[in-house]
Parts: structure tokens; sequence; C-alpha cells
């Protein structure tokens, strides 16, 4: 088989039936993190996969192999002439490695720059209006009967509660929230939500990008769990949680999904086998084939020459 | 030396505290002591640049005032804290999302029964 043929296979099972399945699995809820880096994993190794393909497909018809074809390639292209000699297959090769490539680059920035605006407005406003509360200097207090608490990403990210929260917890309760904020503005969440957020405006017909965002948010509450877990005892959070999300002031259109998020991470914070070293382990490692295979198609392409 | 984000938070309070009526520069400027009149007067300029205050004149007098009240800034934000589907919402990292009353009850049963007692790690 060509490694073409791989390379389109490749792509096809990282962006189809793999991102499904992993997210009806239970793993990856005893390795948070690892199980993100497999999520990233899928997603690098399925664009390399596209954009390799695509080049493939259009250095065939010159057949010179894929270093000295790509190199042609970009010879025709800086004379001005990129689709000399390509044929329809070489034409269609090239339109579908490019797209993927502005498709992707265009979805980031984008996302990039309007998540960067909301966050910058919403810094501005909440540094004239809030107050940092005594128990803890480096969070902020928003004066609002309603109940939340959330972690503001940036540069210098900001945790805040608002005075329903502190109204509705015990010290330890609220401890241990403020230690979960504080796992998410430490993990830079906010960066890691980032591509899986873009990828879901423009390619949300694919399976993995469909299931990516919900099981990597999820996820990354799991991971901050963790974090707070570490400083304060489970239970703490865990009932924290469940007053907060039994509180009543947040919107009733939640959906079905988050709500089993919820009972999830509570369940998960009872058990005494929360975490399992061995599980992330495996999970790096998978990471990391994931990534190689691609560029051992890609290898391949390179080294035989028609 | 404060900084100027500190000062502008400053000069916000006083023209909130009295929301609904005008001030004059030199009545925020009497309300900060330490501050030189010109200085407050470019922290008025900065803030209604950002569309906080608004003023008018009358002569040779400013009058500012803030263009809404503290509370409905701060409700804005619990409004991004709170809206689980728009964009704006997606840029904060939420701490929890609603459960109903009935499965509130369900794991708060859990929590009153626990299994057998787990310390915490690295404790």
């Amino acid at each position: 088989m060509t490694a073409a043929a791989w390379l389109a296979i490749i792509a096809v099972m990282m962006f189809g039936p793999i991102g499904p399945v992993l997210a009806r699995a239970d793993w990856p809820r005893r390795a948070p993190r690892a199980a993100v880096v497999l999520w990233q994993a899928l997603g690098i190794s399925g664009a390399l996969a596209a954009i390799g393909f695509g080049l493939s497909i259009t250095v065939a018809p010159m057949h010179s192999g894929m270093l000295a074809g790509t190199a042609r390639l970009t010879r025709q292209a800086l004379a001005g002439r990129p689709l000399q000699n390509l044929g329809i297959s070489g034409a269609l090769g090239l339109t579908l490695a490019t797209d993927v490539c502005i498709v992707l680059l265009v979805g980031l920035a984008t996302t990039g720059l309007c998540t960067t605006y909301a966050r910058s407005r919403h810094r501005r406003l909440l540094d004239l209006v809030s107050r940092p509360i005594d128990q803890a200097p480096d969070v902020l207090l928003l004066d609002d009967p309603r109940v939340a608490a959330y972690c503001l990403p940036g540069l210098r990210p900001r945790i805040v509660v608002s005075a329903g929260t502190l109204e509705l917890l015990g010290d330890e309760q609220l401890g241990a929230v403020l230690a979960h904020e504080r796992g998410h503005a430490r993990g830079r969440h906010g960066i890691v939500m980032l591509p899986f957020a873009s990828m879901d405006t423009l390619l949300r017909w694919m399976p993995y990008v469909r299931h990516a965002r919900t099981e990597v948010a999820a996820l990354l509450e799991m991971a901050a769990d963790d974090f707070a877990a570490k400083e304060s005892h489970p239970r703490h959070l865990a009932g924290a949680l469940v007053e907060m999300a039994s509180s009543g002031t947040a919107p009733s259109c939640a959906l079905a999904a988050t709500t089993t998020a919820v009972s999830t991470r509570v369940v998960r914070l009872l058990s005494p086998r929360r975490t399992s070293q061995a599980t992330a382990t495996w999970a790096l490692v998978a990471s990391a084939a994931t990534v190689l295979v691609p560029f051992s198609a890609l290898l391949t392409a390179v080294t035989t020459t028609r | 030396m404060v900084r100027l984000g500190e000062l502008e938070r400053r000069v916000m309070d006083i023209v909130w505290a009295r929301f609904g009526c005008e001030l004059t520069g030199r009545d925020v400027a009497g309300q900060l002591p330490g501050y030189a009149y010109t200085t407050v007067l470019t922290v008025l300029t900065r803030l209604e640049n950002k569309g906080l205050v608004r003023h008018q004149r009358d002569g040779p007098v400013h009058h500012y005032s803030s263009t809404a009240s503290r509370e409905s800034y701060i409700a804005s934000l619990m409004h991004d804290a709170l809206d689980v589907s728009s964009d704006r919402g997606a840029a904060l990292v939420r701490f929890a999302e609603t459960v109903s009353p009935a499965e509130a009850d369900v794991l708060r049963r859990a929590l009153d029964h626990p299994g057998p007692a787990q310390p915490s790690r690295r404790r």
C-alpha cells in the first residue's frame, strides 16, 4: 500500500471513529490530564495525516518522491505556477493540504482574538468593581447574591467568587473551591481549551471535533478537582459542588450533559481510587504513538522514490 | 505612586457613590487628597473614553457622572459567569453547572453516607 493510502486511513481514523470511542471510555476519569494530552495528540495526528495525504497526492504525478516533489512544488509556486503539471488529482491534493492548514489557522486566530477580547473586556470591568476577599488576597469578590465562582484566564489569571458563594459555603468548602480555581489558573486551562473551541465552529461535522470540546472541558474540571484534592479533603470539594450546583441561581437551561458532569465529579471525588498513575503512563505512551504514526507514514513517503 | 488602574478604581468609587448626581472635577479631587487636580481630570477623561463616565459642560465647569450604576456592571459580569450558552460566557472557566433537586438529594445522600473513610492524599 502506498504512503498516501496510509495517511488517508490515519486521518479518517483520527477524525472519525476514535473520538467517539475515547469519549465513551471510563479510564480517562482516572487520568484526566493524560487523557487531555491524548485528545490533543489525536487532533495533531489527524491534521498531519490529512496535510501529508494532500501533499503526497499532489506530488505523485511528478514521479520524483515526496521530498524532491515538494521542493519542485515550492519552486513552481514561488514562480507563480503552482498547478503546473499537477493534473486533476494533484490540484485536488494541493487544495486539500492548503485548505486544512487555512481552516485550522484561521479558526484558531479568530477564536483566539474573540476570546482575548471578551476576556479583556471582562477583566477591565472586574478590576473596577471587585474587591479582594479577606480570606485570600488573590481572590476577587463580586458583590452579587447569586452563586458563581470562576477563573478568568489570562497572563495574570483572576479568581472570582460572588457574595452569594461566600454566604452559601463553609470555610473548608470555600477553600476547596478556591483551590480548584487555582488549579485552572495554574494549569492554563484557558489556553488548553482554545484549539478545541476553535475547531468547534467550523468542523463540528467531524465526530472527533464534536466530542473533543465537551470531553476536554470535563477532563479539565477533573484535573482541577485533583489539584484541589491535594490541598484540602476531596469531600469538602464534593460538598461544595453539590451545594453550588443545586443552589438554584444558575440558569435552568443548563444542558443534560453538564448535569451528568457534576454527578460524575462528585462520585469521582468520593471514590478511593480517584487517580491512577499507571493509566496516566499508558495514556501518555498512547499519545506519543498517536503522533508518531503519521510521521512514520510521511517518512516512508519521503524515503520511497518512484 | 499608585498605579493608574488603582486610581481609576478610586475615582469610579467616588463617582458611583454619588450615582445619579453630577460631580465636578474639584469635587472628585477633593476626596482624593494627595492627587493633583490635573491628574484627576486626566483619569476622568480616560474613564470617559472607556465609556464609564460622561460629562456635561456648564460654562467653564465640567460636570461628571457615571453612565451606569456599579450594580449594573456587576450584573453584566455575573451574566458572563452564569451564561452557559454564549461565547462571552465561554471565555471563563466556571466552577459548576446546575443539577436537578432530585439529583442533588441523591448526591447529598452519597456525601452523608460515605463508604470507607478516605484520607486526603499527600497531606
